[in-house]
């Protein structure tokens, strides 16, 4: 076991909070560690439905709640700007919803003085002839329709952006890295003790421990014998490789929910649901059954919605505070910042519940109160300062191309990921090589991710990067990426083969659910060209 | 602020709103919506369009339509399909990319395995592209 290293914080939990702490602590000078036991946001944050959003649902329940989002909206809205972009809604009443369109209008109506605090346009109504007109896709009886603007947001990217600022400023940042046990000496916590990905254990000592690990939070809490407790709720998305609608759409359930199809860059999603979840965190399936209660409710409002082919599902856990008697969708997505001291915990201090729009007041507010514990004065400067590559404004895309000799659309998608960076990304590897031509990326940006983005599995490239993200799910670029990483990463022949495979599994299980009878065919094909890679795994 | 507290003022907009909508007469907003996010390329799509598309959206990237014909302007015809089409809001600063030369589309669409119709896929990237 290597020796301790004393921090001023350890951070467990490298999701968007977790991140967002280790970020802001370190702006603020104090010595930081974040550990997590899988990769950058691969939790619940990458299982979102990839919005920064005001949430006007809460309007119903929690004015505050919408306030704050709102306001944290339009922050990450200006620290990222290459990573956001405008989502369009449409909402279309049908007859039998559960709301009339003048009510709707007045929800949005009432959500209109909250936009400006994240820099978007007030909503429009629509008749249903100007309905139809904007997305013919609509059902024909629709009643009319009211628009709401929000923010879309690449989480994965989002997550990373803030764990490479705070490495900037001197965090030491661990993925793949799992705390094994909280350091207690009486009634203090004073340290981790951490198994990271060549199975080595390793301690550190800290004067602070955040928890930050979402719905993880009471396991990693109980390991010091504190209590966090939470309503954990499992919410889906099926993924479409193509924008279906310029617009997005929201629908309501046959048990009257509101759900969202979502225009992202190039990409569709489609959810989610929301359901209290006792299983195996580390093992959460999507079931066809929940595929079926989403298409049921678009195909009202959307009827050719069965005729596109989804690429994936994703799945993930929501960290919601507990409340008793309660529909699930009814839970407030507020959260609370617990210091375990009086639970004989001291040193220890959790954060729960909240949501991504949310995640950088979150990470302020923890962060006071382990600046508070530690005596140390200093404010939160998230709120204004750039994360990386928004320093600066990046050149026209098709200025980035032809200098760059890669498409225009290449540079574009770079520019959202890398944002002023591109360029300095593009210079890694001094190849122009798309290797995964769907999405598209270029070979040397997935070297670049592979020496300087802690890429250490093609999972985390597919976060990182985007790789076979697209249509073809890495049927045709996957053998390619695991040449490229394993080359950066010392990989052997058979250390890539098996890297490929298990993208391969873990894509397939994703898949499955929602393959209809193309997606069966797609799948043919590309259990063919990667024939050599199933035999003997079970998923052939 | 509780739930009662949030219910009763939605009521008090709800009244609110019934009594602007007595009064004020409603005006067609839709051009104005679409006028607001032209330059994030949120647009509208007409019907033909949309009753086509997902017909245009069914490329697996497998290839073969490469090696059938050559390339529209500078993009490989698989990523035309697999990239381009894939409606990207912001498809016109890429508009560079598909200018220039036709490839033999029907030769492409005759060995394409899902049945693209990759004329039509070529016309509408092109069309999104040039706004």
């Amino acid at each position: 076991m290597s020796a301790a290293s004393p921090y001023d914080v350890v951070v467990i939990g490298g999701g968007i909070t977790g991140a967002g702490v280790a970020r802001d602590l370190s702006l603020r000078g104090l010595s930081v560690l974040l550990l997590d036991k899988g990769d950058w946001g691969a939790g619940t944050t990458g299982a979102s439905s990839w919005m920064i959003h005001g949430g006007p649902r809460y309007l119903e329940f929690d004015w505050d709640t919408t306030r704050l989002s709102c306001e944290d909206a339009g922050h990450i809205v200006t620290i990222a700007r290459n990573l956001v972009y405008r989502v369009v809604f449409l909402i279309p009443v049908l007859p039998h919803d559960k709301n009339n369109i003048e009510r709707m209008e007045t929800a949005m109506e009432v959500y209109d003085r909250f936009q400006p605090l994240k820099k978007a346009h007030p909503h429009r109504r629509l008749t249903p002839e100007e309905a139809l007109r904007a997305e013919p896709g609509l059902a024909p009886d629709l009643i009319g329709a009211v628009t709401m603007e929000e923010w879309g947001v690449d989480p994965h990217r989002l997550v990373f952006a803030n764990v490479q600022d705070a490495v900037a400023h001197g965090v030491r940042a661990l993925n793949h890295t799992r705390v094994t046990e909280l350091i207690r000496d009486g009634g203090k916590v004073i340290g981790v003790r951490y198994r990271g990905p060549d199975g080595a254990v390793a301690e550190a000592r800290a004067r602070v421990i955040v928890n930050a690990t979402g719905p993880w939070s009471p396991a990693v809490a109980a390991m010091a014998g504190a209590h966090v407790e939470l309503r954990p709720a499992k919410g889906i998305h099926i993924v479409y490789p193509h924008r279906i609608s310029n617009f997005s759409i929201s629908a309501e359930s046959i048990d009257g929910r509101d759900l969202l199809m979502v225009a992202h860059g190039g990409f569709t999603l489609l959810g989610t649901t929301d359901d209290d979840f006792y299983g195996d965190l580390d093992s959460v399936d999507v079931l066809q059954d929940e595929v079926d209660y989403l298409l049921q409710a678009f195909e009202r409002v959307f009827p050719s919605i069965r005729d596109y082919r989804p690429v994936r599902t994703t799945t993930g856990v929501r960290p919601t505070l507990f409340k008793w008697r309660r529909y699930e969708d009814e839970l407030s997505r507020r959260y609370q910042v617990i210091d375990h001291s009086k639970q004989g915990a001291d040193g220890l201090i959790s954060i729960a519940g909240g949501k991504l729009s949310m995640y950088r007041l979150m990470a302020e507010e923890t962060s006071d109160a382990v600046c508070r514990k530690l005596g140390h004065q200093a404010r939160s400067e998230t709120s204004t300062r750039p994360l990386p590559g928004n320093e600066s404004d990046p050149v026209a895309p098709a200025e980035l191309a032809a200098r760059c000799g890669i498409p225009a659309l290449a540079a574009m998608k770079l520019q959202m990921r890398h944002g002023s960076n591109a360029e300095k990304v593009l210079d890694e590897g001094a190849t122009s090589r798309i290797l995964c031509r769907c999405e598209p990326v270029t070979e040397s940006e997935l070297i670049h991710a592979a020496r300087h983005e802690q890429v250490r599995s093609l999972a985390d490239a597919f976060r990182r990067v985007g790789i076979a993200a697209g249509p073809c799910a890495g049927a045709a670029c996957i053998l390619r990426a695991a040449e490229v990483v394993g080359r950066e990463l010392g990989w052997s022949a058979s250390q890539k083969f098996d890297a490929a495979r298990d993208f391969v599994r873990g894509a397939w299980l994703g898949r499955a659910p929602v393959l209809g009878h193309a997606g069966w065919a797609q799948e043919e094909l590309a259990q063919g060209a990667m024939r050599g890679l199933m035999v003997g795994d079970g998923t052939s | 602020m509780g739930r009662a507290d949030s219910l009763a003022k939605l009521a008090l907009a709800y009244g609110a709103h019934l009594t602007r909508r007595r009064l004020m007469r409603p005006r067609p907003q839709l051009h104005s919506l679409l006028e607001t996010y032209a330059a994030d390329g949120i647009r509208a799509v007409d019907s033909a369009e949309r009753a086509q598309h997902p017909r245009l959206v069914t490329c697996i990237n497998c290839g073969l339509c490469a090696l059938a014909a050559g390339r529209l302007g500078k993009t490989r015809l698989p990523d035309l399909a697999s990239s381009y089409m894939r409606l990207y809001a912001r498809l016109g600063e890429a508009s560079s990319d598909v200018e220039g030369e036709t490839p033999d589309l029907a030769a492409a669409a005759a060995v394409c395995p899902v049945g693209l119709p990759l004329d039509e896929v070529a016309a509408v990237v092109r069309r999104i592209s040039s706004r």
